[in-house]
């Protein structure tokens, strides 16, 4: 099968994850009925996405503003999923995704790998337990933010689902309970997870501590989520939250550690009727550093992001949207001014903003294939990759992004 | 300011879209059929239950025993009805539930047959299989659940 390649993984966690989880599933095989082979319940899904991205100012995701655009925001990801027991499901997805940075950003990572054990499933509710490798549900779209034919548009709404300190939101090493409560008019979902989440370069570079020697360690974290489905499905409601803990491990001779808390809310409405979907999202996102020695490193901000997006079908297999997104790192310095002058002018105050309106268009002429594409025009830089812009001084407040992507699937 | 003009823009396009859902030219058809495989021990299902088994979210029958599901390609005009008179949802929603749990590790696929009488064969030899039929296509070797 495509998944039996040999691939280099990227932490020691992962292969924990990975083995407890089959030793669990091994372990339960042993009851599987006969009259139905285990291996009839295998599935191998995959996906490739292929983006051209062309920016007039700011690098996004690569040298976007260069010549004829950036080819570097490529995904790639297979699947493997078994039930060998009938309330059991095995899952997990390895996944090589290159969005700007250099080549080896693509190295393949277990991006989920877990055990699910539905324990209780009858007319009225069903309740499971997950261990492994568990992705965030977090708003509508985090647990399948890497798969372009789960996404409306070819970038989610940045001000949610930004780049920056994505390894954070991502997935958590961890525990998840799952109900599902049948009501009279709807259905009401909750999920309650604590693991211990990723923290790569991009957090340490958004933090502005890859230039301090020392390692960002992750720590025990929660992340929970009520979700309301009224009607079928025609109205979605959902509550999102979650506590995320970094600590840092200074080796700067004079500096302390430190500690990173990351405390978001997210509120997601959606309402689907056969041809329009109207979705809204707003988040609160509660950060700091605490506890540096050093007071210039320490902060407490609260961060805002919403976005209003309206999608229509037509003709069948075409969907086109219209978003308005917007954040603010800083909900008490909402213009980036005080920032711009708190750091004696040398970082702008549009790196603390961005309001983007998005148009899009996808065209689905074969459920394995889609074709997007869609324009950006931003003010602010509030979302931008740090990576891609090493210098926010020479980044311009106002720019456009085109971008164009194409994805397979089997 | 521009958040006020894009809201307004918005509104605007959800007021002059064309007459929505007003698609009932099939409401004169036969209702399609909820069909399992005969060993099947339950007799009924509630709807939530079934959309929550179609949606693939609850793996087992009631009693326990493992569900199989099986649907038609999403653009067949029975799965249409299926999803939207009996279930209640847009195909398009179905298809978006099932990517998201491939995806993230929470479920499975489901089946998928060429035509009915694909479906037919494929659940009167798939223990603890699910799917749905118009009446014509039904035979001895399938039991029709019903739906409450």
């Amino acid at each position: 099968m495509i998944v039996s390649k040999s691939f280099r993984w990227s932490d020691s966690r992962s292969m924990t994850a990975m083995a407890a989880a089959l030793a669990l599933g091994l372990g339960l095989s042993g009851q599987v009925h006969s009259d139905e082979g285990v291996l009839d319940t295998l599935q191998v899904h995959g996906f490739l996405s292929q983006a051209l991205i062309i920016t007039d100012d700011n690098n996004f995701f690569g040298p976007s503003s260069e010549d004829e655009g950036s080819f570097k925001f490529t995904e790639i990801g297979a699947n493997a999923s078994l039930r060998p027991h009938e309330d059991v499901l095995l899952a997990a997805q390895v996944l090589s995704r290159r969005a700007g940075g250099d080549g080896s950003d693509a190295t393949p990572k277990l991006d989920y790998g877990l055990i699910d054990y539905q324990m209780l499933s009858d007319q009225q509710r069903t309740f499971g337990i997950q261990l492994g490798r568990i992705k965030n549900p977090f708003g509508f779209y985090n647990q399948t933010r890497d798969v372009a034919f789960t996404r409306p548009s070819i970038l989610l709404p940045q001000s949610i689902y930004f780049d920056r300190t994505r390894s954070l939101a991502l997935t958590g090493d961890g525990v998840t309970f799952y109900l599902e409560e049948r009501l009279p008019q709807g259905v009401i979902r909750g999920q309650v997870g604590m693991g211990i989440p990723q923290a790569e370069d991009d957090l340490r570079q958004t933090l502005r501590l890859d230039s301090i020697p020392g390692s960002l360690d992750p720590e025990q974290s929660a992340i929970g989520q009520v979700r309301y489905e009224h009607d079928g499905g025609r109205i979605v409601a959902a509550l999102s939250a979650a506590s995320a803990k970094v600590h840092f491990d200074s080796k700067a001779p004079g500096l302390n550690d430190g500690d990173f808390y990351f405390k978001p809310w997210v509120f997601s409405l959606q309402y689907n009727q056969e041809l329009w979907s109207l979705t809204a999202e707003y988040a609160l996102r509660r950060s700091g550093l605490e506890n540096f020695n050093n007071p210039r490193l320490n902060f407490d901000t609260t961060g805002e992001s919403w976005y209003l997006q309206y999608t229509r079908r037509f003709l069948d297999d075409w969907q086109w949207l219209v978003r308005y997104d917007s954040l603010v790192n800083d909900r008490s310095d909402r213009s980036g001014k005080e920032f711009e002058a708190s750091t004696g002018g040398a970082l702008p105050a549009h790196s603390q903003f961005a309001d983007d309106i998005t148009l899009g268009l996808q065209w689905t002429p074969h459920p394995r294939l889609l074709l997007a594409g869609e324009y950006h025009h931003v003010d602010g830089t509030g979302w931008l990759p740090v990576q891609d812009n090493p210098d926010p001084s020479e980044t311009s407040r106002r720019w456009n992004m085109l971008l164009f992507q194409l994805s397979l699937r089997f | 300011m521009r958040c006020l003009s894009l809201l307004a823009l918005a509104t605007v396009m959800l007021l002059a879209g064309p007459p929505l859902a007003g698609t009932t030219a099939v409401a004169q058809e036969a209702p399609i059929l909820l069909v399992a495989h005969p060993d099947v021990n339950t007799r009924q299902l509630k709807r939530d239950t079934t959309r929550a088994i179609f949606a693939m979210r609850q793996r087992t029958w009631p009693d326990g025993q493992a569900v199989r599901v099986f649907v038609l390609d999403n653009n067949h005009p029975v799965h249409a009805r299926f999803a939207k008179e009996q279930l209640a949802v847009y195909p398009h929603q179905l298809q978006l539930a099932w990517d998201r749990m491939v995806f993230s590790g929470t479920g499975q696929a489901p089946d998928r047959v060429r035509d009915q009488a694909e479906m037919r064969e494929r659940i009167a030899t798939t223990p603890g299989a699910l799917g749905y039929l118009e009446r014509e296509y039904l035979d001895d070797r399938v039991q029709v659940i019903s739906m409450e």
